[in-house]
């Protein structure tokens, strides 16, 4: 719907003075039958009065001016859209002539979870960004509840009640929890315009409470974890009195626990009605919550299933389009004689994120680091990489100490770094694969009268590429352009260039599709075999289970245990990250 | 050892397929050769005395090659992701260090030496404030613009040194060789280095992907911190540079002339394709727009116009210029009706990166 | 916080930051006094015409139209954006009402409404390129700049403003009581409504929630290119003013008026010493009047301490300078290292 059809029905309406940004005109003409009605959600605990919550009816008289806000001076209220049907027809997307999304529907039911599965580039993000107006679907219709839905934008979705928790949460750093949550439809006085602070505050309260987030509504979100700020995400939702709520893979920075309180909320929240869509690359945690699960695969719906007819094997399957065989484990370092120590990390500490970490690595050996996000394992690696300050501590690579420690001077040395975050740390999107290769060790091009020979350089870029078997069309187009797992392929054969002694591997295979993650650890042992040491940094433990001769535990910023050969099961590692005893 | 390390099979390489980034730069200095190109023809027909037999032309270009220069040295910076405010001033201050110098009795080369070699300390000063405190180069270059412009004008005094050695002049200001300038012959040299220097140095590769993703330069082992500093100091030596030049052109030291240089340098540089966010971005893309924006200047002053209508039309030109530019990079860089329209149709959206391609990476094939 | 930094007992740690947070927020205001209360004691002493009431009340008379140019950068800084064509709007504001004021007399409430427009007529033209157009602000504004300029030249057609109305002039240089000139009332008075804007309605938060993060923004159903084109809007519109205010204090205007003096980099330099960030989303109004004020009476006591007026530019950059170094030490910056603001280790 147009913005200046918006005007015109709310001023027909005669509703459309005192509301500063416009969001009472878009949610004001949302129920063109002006049916609605109220779902009380007991489960939630909230109290509703009895004129609360008339935001979503079409003419209320009394509450004007709030845009269909919690009235001023009523406690926390939610009440919710009629349970809706929200269906994706026939949607397409490209981007750059590459076909995304290939004519899929879905439907999100409501007091249903809804779980998209497929590999990295299946297209379920860019779905549920279509379904939360963040992009405009080249062809297809939306439709809510029987109603199409013209041009949605973020800002009509949340008007209609849509909203998307993404990924990764994306807060306002600088504003408290409370104006996070409330950003752009803060509760107003009886005065008209002016922001009621208090009021602000204890209802955001009540919100956080509801969503089981404890925390100072006053606290800057740059102060809340990452699980903190995905349940302010929930709460914004019920805040917006949202009928469908997407889920972009909320879980992969939470730990287990965390994964429970929010599957607790999605329960609930379904429950109320809600149709809840879900994203996730963890199938036992798809099977554990969804009611229907539908995978896509290369931007083409292929399987959709109900809950009980869906299985682990049947999903994976239907994801890669190939049966996959069961990976086992490979050990090598038994049957290597000649070993020697490469990397020696003595009481590394940086208060207050870890302390007194000591630890060493041999050559072809595979050495994995588990522990909880946050639990500081990261932070080790990138002050052994010297790309943080550490207190004391000193490393050694290949026997010599290296006093002062940057990157630079630890590629020089012969320690590598495969950053967690790929996107952020590793690749320049936006250049060709060859500068991206040759980037880490760009002392060492050829050169000429100190000019880059670029004709080599390119040869080199392209026999490491080929070591890695990175798959593309040429070298010369921007990185961006391939995909996750073969951007990773890149990163490692970036690293190969700079014939390393140690590498340390951050989350290899983060964002690398599941059919791509064996390829990474033949990679991986490939490395080994040739004589490399691997530190594996990962909070898969499936993952440390398959790759490490050994796997050091790490716990609140120490390493609390160290498991070897057989003793390395996930059972045990999931016991030692969150505390547990080692004996 | 294991196959992976041993026994690359060779990758052919495919000369065809360029990343569509470097096919839009490349495009673009094109596009920026043909304006050159109509706008000299346009001139030289419709402004008498633009042409001038071609030597004419020529001596025009004495008048906007300090602005080159600058911009020269300001592309770097702004490659690396930062900016410096202060190259204008900056040249003030090293015409006026350098006169001031030789007034005192200073060998008129030596000075020009000595002002340039603290015009390259300037820079590192600049940069080390940056990159140690890690402040923002917007605010402390804008510091020091100003206080540059103060510490040239008390230098300077009421009157600046004028009237240099005939050599001095008519090496670095009016002299020519044939029909070109000095001038134009030293902008040669300059400009020749600096696309050297950024295109096939290592120092050049590393500023363009530290504009690119400054932390994955960081986590790849780039010396961020070093390589910005060097590009302030380009900066500032490109600038100190500009500044004798034009001494010699006016055959005096002036303690403003610096101030008008910094706009139309920036407006160069962007112009020139380079993004004002860092990365991409080609020096042949500044040195050619270096031309067509002083070419526009100049003829509009030949013709008759004010210095301050040039400047206006110089403003529209980049605006132009601009939308046009952005509304190429949205398109993938073919069909512009395509991308007007879609611009037309986004205009409900208002959305930040509704327009912008789609975070790739995880949903591209 | 205790060394845990990731285990769940510690996450769910109840911060008491409110206190903290307001108290960082004030720190800038606190320091700007603070310092103001320095400069003038100390030149005081050495100089007691210093505190005379003609002094103080030209001192402050001068920083209010800085005053009123930082209130509008601050807006769009607070965006996340920059302003540097505020010096042409303020000129050609102040030609447009100042050839009718010298020749016919235009009243002072016609001549406010004129400004009014052609300040917002001149933020609308940067609104939509910033926003419409996604050029960025800089370049914009740059280029803008020369625009503006050359219609201001236009405009003046050569000639010049030199004899205003009286009561232009009494606006622009008499006081309400000693010491405190109407000028910078009325510079103080729109600070204060801007200060309830930004503070107390949704608009003006959403300012904050953009300069913050638009992406974020956009997702909360914020309309993001919308409020980044009111906030240079807004700034065009207090420029304008800012201009009625510089002819009314000067009785002059001409060709080069703003441009000449640089005012939009001392009115960047008034909202950065006013503790506003260039990163967005961080700042307020208020600092910016208090960084205004701070820089004319500082301006002024190198006056008095027989500083030649020809360092006035090294003293503003000075100021920034210092303006950066105490932001750092009041913790804002962070501690070097890779900041990872809001996200996990």
């Amino acid at each position: 719907m147009s913005p200046d059809r918006l005007g015109a029905a709310a001023q027909t309406r005669g509703l459309g003075h005192g509301v500063p940004v416009g969001r009472a005109r878009a949610r004001r003409v949302r129920s063109p039958g002006g049916t609605e009605e109220r779902v009380e959600l007991a489960e939630l605990g909230e109290r509703v009065p009895g004129e609360a919550g008339t935001g979503r009816v079409p003419s209320a008289p009394g509450g004007t001016g709030q845009g269909g806000r919690p009235e001023a001076g009523s406690p926390a209220v939610s009440g919710w859209g009629a349970p809706a049907r929200y269906e994706a027809r026939s949607v397409t997307k490209s981007f750059n002539g590459a076909i995304v999304l290939d004519d899929v529907s879905v439907t999100l039911e409501p007091h249903e979870v809804h779980t998209l599965v497929g590999e990295n580039g299946a297209g379920k993000s860019t779905l549920f960004k279509i379904l939360s107006g963040l992009y405009t679907p080249d062809s297809g219709r939306l439709e809510l509840g029987g109603e199409t839905l013209g041009d949605l934008t973020p800002r009509s979705a949340l008007g209609l009640g849509i909203y998307l928790v993404p990924q990764e949460p994306k807060l306002m750093a600088h504003l408290s929890a409370a104006e996070n949550l409330y950003v752009g439809i803060l509760p107003r006085r009886r005065v008209r315009l002016l922001v009621n602070w208090r009021q602000v505050h204890r209802e955001a309260a009540t919100y956080f409470e509801r969503v089981g987030l404890q925390i100072d509504p006053a606290t800057p979100a740059r102060e809340m974890s990452i699980a903190q700020q995905q349940l302010l995400e929930c709460a914004r939702a019920l805040v917006h009195r949202c009928r469908v709520i997407l889920f972009d893979e909320p879980t992969s920075p939470l730990t287990t626990h965390e994964t429970e309180i929010l599957f607790g909320l999605m329960r609930q929240l379904r429950d109320a009605g809600l149709a809840i869509g879900f994203i996730s690359h963890r199938l036992d945690e798809v099977l554990e919550v969804s009611d229907r699960v539908e995978v896509l695969r290369d931007g083409r719906l292929v399987a959709s299933l109900r809950r009980g007819e869906a299985t682990r094997d049947g999903l994976v399957s239907a994801m890669i389009g190939r049966e996959i065989g069961v990976r086992t484990r490979v050990r090598r370092t038994s049957d290597v004689t000649e070993r020697r120590e490469v990397l020696r990390v003595e009481s590394l500490t940086s208060e207050p994120i870890f302390r007194d970490v000591s630890f060493a690595l041999e050559s072809h050996e595979v050495v994995g680091v588990a522990g909880l996000v946050g639990s500081g394992r990261t932070e080790i690696a990138e002050a052994i990489f010297g790309l943080r300050a550490a207190d004391s501590g000193r490393v050694a690579i290949d026997g010599r100490v290296l006093e002062r420690r940057s990157p630079r001077a630890c590629i020089e040395a012969g320690l590598v770094y495969l950053p967690e975050d790929r996107a952020r740390h590793g690749i320049f999107s936006e250049v060709e694969i060859t500068r991206n290769v040759t980037a880490g060790t760009i002392p060492r091009l050829p050169r000429r009268w100190g000019l880059i020979r670029q004709r080599e350089e390119q040869e080199l870029a392209a026999a490491s590429a080929a070591r890695t078997s990175v798959r593309m069309q040429s070298l010369e187009v921007a990185i961006a352009t391939l995909s996750g797992g073969n951007q990773q392929r890149a990163m490692f054969s970036r690293w190969l260039l700079a014939e390393p002694r140690v590498a340390i591997l951050d989350e290899p295979t983060r964002g690398v599709d599941i059919g791509a993650k064996d390829d990474i650890y033949d990679i991986i042992s490939d490395l080994a075999a040739s004589g490399l040491a691997c530190l594996i940094i990962s909070s898969e433990l499936e993952e440390l289970c398959l790759t490490c001769d050994r796997v050091l535990v790490v716990y609140e910023g120490a390493i609390v245990g160290e498991l070897r050969g057989e003793e390395i099961t996930a059972a045990r590692l999931g016991e030692l990250v969150v505390g547990g005893s080692s004996s | 050892m294991a196959a992976l390390l041993s026994a690359p099979p060779a990758q052919r390489r495919s000369r065809t397929a360029t990343s569509s980034e470097r096919r839009r730069d490349r495009i673009w200095v094109m596009a920026l050769a043909v304006v050159l190109g109509v706008e000299i023809l346009y001139f030289s027909i419709a402004v008498s005395g633009f042409f001038g037999g071609g030597s004419g032309l020529l001596s025009l270009t004495e008048q906007f090659l300090d602005v080159g220069v600058i911009a020269l040295g300001e592309a770097a910076v702004i490659l690396a992701g930062e900016i410096d405010l202060s190259a204008g001033t900056m040249s003030s201050l090293s015409g006026i260090t350098m006169a001031v110098l030789w007034r005192q009795g200073m060998e008129i080369w030596v000075a020009v030496l000595v002002a340039l070699a603290i015009s390259g300390a300037i820079g590192l000063l600049n940069g080390l404030i940056i990159t140690v405190f890690k402040v923002d180069s917007l605010l402390v270059t804008l510091a020091s613009q100003f206080i540059l412009g103060a510490v040239a004008t008390a230098l300077g005094g009421g009157s600046p040194p004028y009237g240099f050695p005939g050599s001095f002049v008519s090496i670095a200001g009016t002299g020519t060789v044939g029909p070109v300038p000095d001038q134009l012959i030293v902008f040669a040299v300059l400009a020749a280095g600096v696309a050297i220097a950024i295109g096939r140095t290592r120092m050049g590769r590393s500023l363009a992907l530290i504009g690119y993703n400054r932390p994955a330069a960081r986590w790849s082992g780039i010396r961020v911190d070093r390589t910005v500093v060097g590009a302030f100091v380009a900066s500032a030596f490109m600038a100190g540079i500009s500044g004798i030049l034009v001494s010699g052109l006016y055959n005096a030291a002036r303690n403003d002339i610096g101030d008008s240089l910094l706009l139309p340098a920036i407006t160069v540089v962007v112009l020139g394709g380079v993004d004002i966010f860092g990365g991409r971005g080609r020096i042949s893309g500044v040195i050619i727009a270096t031309f067509v924006l002083g070419f526009l200047t100049e003829g509009m002053l030949v013709a008759g116009d004010s210095s301050l209508s040039a400047t206006m039309v110089t403003g529209i030109l980049l605006i132009v210029c601009l939308v046009f530019k952005i509304g190429l990079e949205r398109r993938g860089g073919s069909d512009v009706l395509g991308a007007v329209r879609r611009r037309a149709e986004r205009l409900r959206h208002l959305g930040p990166g509704a327009g912008a391609p789609p975070a790739v990476g995880d949903e591209l094939p | 916080m205790s060394a845990v930094a990731g285990s769940l007992t510690s996450r769910r740690t109840f911060l008491p930051t409110r206190a903290l947070w307001a108290r960082l927020v004030r720190l800038r205001e606190l320091q700007l006094l603070l310092a103001m209360a320095v400069v003038v004691a100390v030149s005081a002493v050495l100089h007691p015409d210093f505190v005379s009431s003609s002094n103080v009340s030209f001192m402050l008379a001068d920083s209010s139209v800085t005053a009123t140019l930082a209130i509008g950068q601050t807006l769009v800084i607070l965006g996340k954006g920059i302003d540097l064509s505020v010096a042409p709007i303020l000129g050609i504001a102040a030609i447009v009402v100042g050839f009718p004021a010298q020749n016919h007399g235009l009243p002072l409430a016609v001549a406010l409404v004129i400004v009014m427009g052609v300040g917002i007529v001149l933020g609308v033209g940067n609104g939509i390129l910033v926003s419409w157009a996604r050029i960025p602000p800089i370049i914009t504004t740059l280029a803008t700049l020369s625009v503006y300029g050359g219609l201001q030249f236009i405009i003046a057609n050569g000639q010049e403003v030199v004899n205003i109305p009286n009561f232009y002039d009494t606006f622009g240089n008499s006081d309400l009581v000693p010491g405190v000139p109407w000028a910078l009332l009325a510079a103080v008075g729109l600070a204060l409504v801007v200060w309830l804007f930004l503070r107390q309605t949704n608009l003006g938060r959403s300012i904050y929630a953009v300069g913050n993060d638009a992406d974020a923004a956009h997702r909360s159903g914020i309309p993001v290119q919308r409020i980044i084109f009111l906030t240079y809007v807004l700034c065009g519109f207090l420029a304008g003013i800012a201009g009625l205010i510089y002819l009314c204090h000067t009785g002059s205007a001409d060709s080069t008026t703003g441009t000449d003096s640089n005012v939009e980099l001392t009115s960047i330099a008034a909202t950065l010493i006013g503790g506003t960030t260039l990163t967005g989303g961080r700042g307020g109004v208020i600092g910016s009047v208090l960084g205004a004020i701070f820089l004319s009476i500082a301006l002024t006591a190198m006056v008095f301490a027989r500083i030649p007026p020809i360092w006035e530019p090294a003293g503003v950059g000075g100021l920034i300078l210092l303006a950066m170094v105490t932001d750092r030490h009041s913790g804002n910056l962070g501690s070097g290292g890779p900041r990872r603001v809001g996200r996990r280790h």
